[in-house]
């Protein structure tokens, strides 16, 4: 039965579309799973030296244990966002002879094989390992490297409980983000609790029986909540009742109205765009890192220059970059249409720029900083509006990857879409605004380079349809080669 | 009228599709059929500009298809789900078609009044997203949206097919109604030999890629079809 499972899963990888591409994403894609792999190891490594090092007079092993907490609630977010159920391939196996339990199981068991459970793995591995060399004693670390991995396991699990449930989402991250402040603050320290906690376990090797009961309880209960929902009609999502939402306040943007509508809808009404625009949502709090990074005097003006764009730039990069991507599943019906491209590329400049305004609206606090955090901020502002708009789009256009609205991304699941031009167009978007602000600052002073950046926006600005003419010139271009790319499953 | 020139379609060394020359006079209803694999999707694709023909071209109504857009004011299609936008509802997809070809929510509302039967309550006021809705009812959604307008030229792509018994007589009805006007060429391919004599004027045989029979309908064009296809 198991290796059945496994010969299933085998194909689905070999055939997938990403898999049947050329030798060289081949290629790409596992030197991309070495280099992250290596990146792990080396943190691993460098974890004990480094920390050695810096704090000389302290066992690594206990800073470790001091601050894993804040890893593991991390995870818990970032599994929230990305990782996927099982539930989902297995509809078909329902009517064929495979007991339901088998399917459950194998269906958790197929959850381990993820990029996150192997993160950890590969980081803590070396790290025990030197630990190990270095004399601490061996059943110790053997206990605490499985109970560290037991509790991130735990967390897979635990993420299946909650997947479906946006409330406990909310909850976990307000709680995580209070657990922070009082952390910051000295009011609270949990990692003083977590850390005394895991260092009990690397020094009592018998406590693993703790993260193993966790894992195997939340293994338990996850079977059960799968083994409860297992009938079709538990696995498709409930249909509730829709409204036919009336946009018709938009009408008054004339001929980009429709496509207006259509995108407002497509963002609230499709997982994929909501939780993309969700994320953008969090940049407008990028800055403060920034910011706070400055307090220790770490970063110049061009820091903050770069720092500043993104702050009302989310949207427009999060969901800009894959423009037209996210009409692929009818782009058919768009091009074969009365649809002219330019009012298409018209309402998603719009689009971008109303969100850029609400952002700058939005974000108006950061004034608390200082007239010139502010400057910065509105030169961001125009550059989102007169020339990263444009930017955005132009690699959306060569992107040609497809995208199902419905469907979760893949953490590392877009190899397909890692061309040269990504990376070509990625650059001028992460420098130009450096570059614009930097050079006039460097030679002028600050007023200058937000001058420049203000006045070239500005330019952009007026220039719109000669740019978005060019992109649309590109859409023609590659309209076969789009539609090809989208109809491939 | 639709003028089709010394078209072809290859995929590598293999042609799907292989018409040296046919042409469609405005207001014919024209049926295209074929095994499956026969090319009638390829030829759709190609008449709608979504695929590069290998050689020759497609004019529609004086406009090549593959080098001006100039066609698509007036042509109006269903092929597949992806002709949907899954999170919209009925009403909401109706208006946005509307919109595109120049129609108000008012005009659109009386225009979708009309196939009231053929819905049978199941597609409008019904809460619920496109994506959502049987197959069936998508269908018909579909070719309900692709009528909005007055498109002077209409392509289905296997319309009967999904369509409950009820639906396919009151489809055929329609169709034939929208046929009776000689200011729309309907073009209809269909796996159902009965449904396709009863509906259009002229069928078209396609096999591997090639016309094989070019028939003017008539009483005896059913048992010539069946004879045809039951080697």
């Amino acid at each position: 039965m198991f290796k059945k499972f496994i010969s299933l899963e085998w194909k689905q990888f070999k055939r997938s579309a990403n898999f049947s591409k050329s030798l060289i994403v081949k290629i790409f894609m596992g030197i991309g799973v070495l280099y992250f792999m290596s990146i792990a190891v080396a943190m691993g490594f460098g974890m004990f030296f480094g920390l050695k090092e810096s704090f000389p007079d302290s066992d690594p092993w206990v800073i470790v244990n001091n601050f894993i907490i804040f890893w593991f609630l991390g995870e818990l977010v970032f599994r929230y966002l990305i990782q996927k159920m099982p539930v989902l391939t297995i509809k078909p196996l329902l009517i064929l002879p495979f007991t339901k339990k088998s399917i459950i199981h194998y269906g958790l068991g197929k959850s381990i094989i993820s990029i996150f459970n192997f993160l950890l793995f590969f980081i803590l591995l070396p790290f025990s390992i030197i630990l190990m060399v270095k004399g601490y004693s061996i059943i110790n670390v053997l206990a605490w490297f499985f109970g560290m991995l037991a509790i991130s396991y735990t967390l897979n699990f635990t993420t299946f409980l909650v997947n479906k449930n946006d409330k406990y989402f909310y909850s976990i991250l307000s709680i995580i983000v209070i657990l922070i402040g009082l952390e910051y603050y000295d009011i609270f320290k949990i990692s003083t609790v977590a850390g005394n906690a895991f260092n009990f376990l690397s020094t009592h090797f018998y406590a693993i029986i703790i993260p193993i009961a966790t894992l195997v309880t939340s293994y338990f209960l996850s079977y059960k909540h799968l083994a409860k929902n297992l009938n079709l009609d538990d696995l498709e999502e409930k249909k509730k009742e829709v409204k036919t939402t009336d946009l018709s306040w938009l009408n008054r943007f004339g001929e980009v109205a429709p496509f207006l509508k259509n995108d407002l809808k497509l963002i609230w009404r499709n997982v994929r765009p909501k939780k993309t625009v969700f994320s953008a949502a969090v940049f407008l709090f990028y800055a403060l890192y920034f910011l706070m990074m400055k307090k220790s005097g770490m970063s110049g003006h061009t820091m903050m220059a770069f720092a500043m764009m993104f702050v009302t730039g989310g949207f427009a990069m999060t969901f800009g970059q894959f423009v037209p991507s996210w009409d692929s599943e009818y782009y058919q019906l768009l091009m074969s249409q009365n649809i002219r491209y330019k009012t298409y590329l018209d309402s998603k400049w719009y689009l971008m720029g109303f969100a850029v305004i609400i952002s700058f609206v939005l974000a108006t606090p950061y004034i608390y900083f200082g007239w010139e955090i502010y400057a910065l901020l509105v030169a961001g502002a125009f550059f989102n509006l007169g020339i990263n708009s444009y930017l955005v789009l132009f690699g959306g256009s060569l992107l040609r990857m497809p995208i199902k609205l419905n469907e979760k991304a893949k953490a590392f699941g877009n190899t397909q879409g890692f061309k040269m031009s990504q990376i070509l167009i990625a650059l001028p978007k992460m420098f130009l605004p450096i570059i614009l602000f930097a050079v006039p600052n460097y030679f002028w002073g600050f007023n200058a380079g937000i001058l420049t950046i203000i006045g070239l926006s500005v330019i952009g600005i007026l220039l719109k349809n000669f740019f978005l003419t060019k992109i649309e010139n590109i859409y023609q271009k590659n309209k076969y080669r789009t539609i090809e790319a989208y109809n491939e499953k | 009228m639709i003028k089709t020139t010394n078209l072809s379609k290859k995929y590598g060394k293999v042609t799907v599709l292989n018409i040296e020359t046919l042409e469609i006079p405005k207001g014919q209803s024209f049926g295209l059929v074929g095994n499956n694999g026969a090319g009638k999707t390829t030829y759709f694709n190609l008449l709608l500009d979504l695929i590069r023909p290998s050689t020759g071209n497609i004019v529609n109504n004086g406009v090549q298809v593959n080098t001006s857009e100039d066609w698509k004011p007036f042509t109006a299609a269903f092929i597949d789900e992806s002709f949907l936008i899954g999170y919209l509802t009925a009403e909401e997809y109706f208006y946005f078609i509307g919109e595109l070809r120049g129609k108000s929510k008012a005009d659109v509302d009386t225009f979708v009044a009309q196939f009231e039967e053929i819905f049978n309550g199941e597609i409008l006021n019904k809460k619920k997203y496109l994506r959502d809705l049987s197959k069936g009812n998508q269908k018909k959604a579909g070719i309900v949206a692709a009528l909005i307008g007055e498109p002077e030229v209409v392509i289905l792509d296997e319309p009967f097919a999904n369509l409950d018994p009820t639906t396919q007589f009151r489809l055929k009805k329609m169709l034939k109604e929208l046929t009776d006007n000689k200011n729309v060429t309907v073009l209809i391919s269909s796996h159902d030999l009965l449904h396709v004599t009863e509906v259009c004027e002229r069928i078209v045989v396609l096999e591997k890629g090639n016309v094989i029979k070019d028939i003017k309908t008539s009483p005896e064009t059913l048992k010539e079809l069946e004879a045809h296809f039951a080697l």
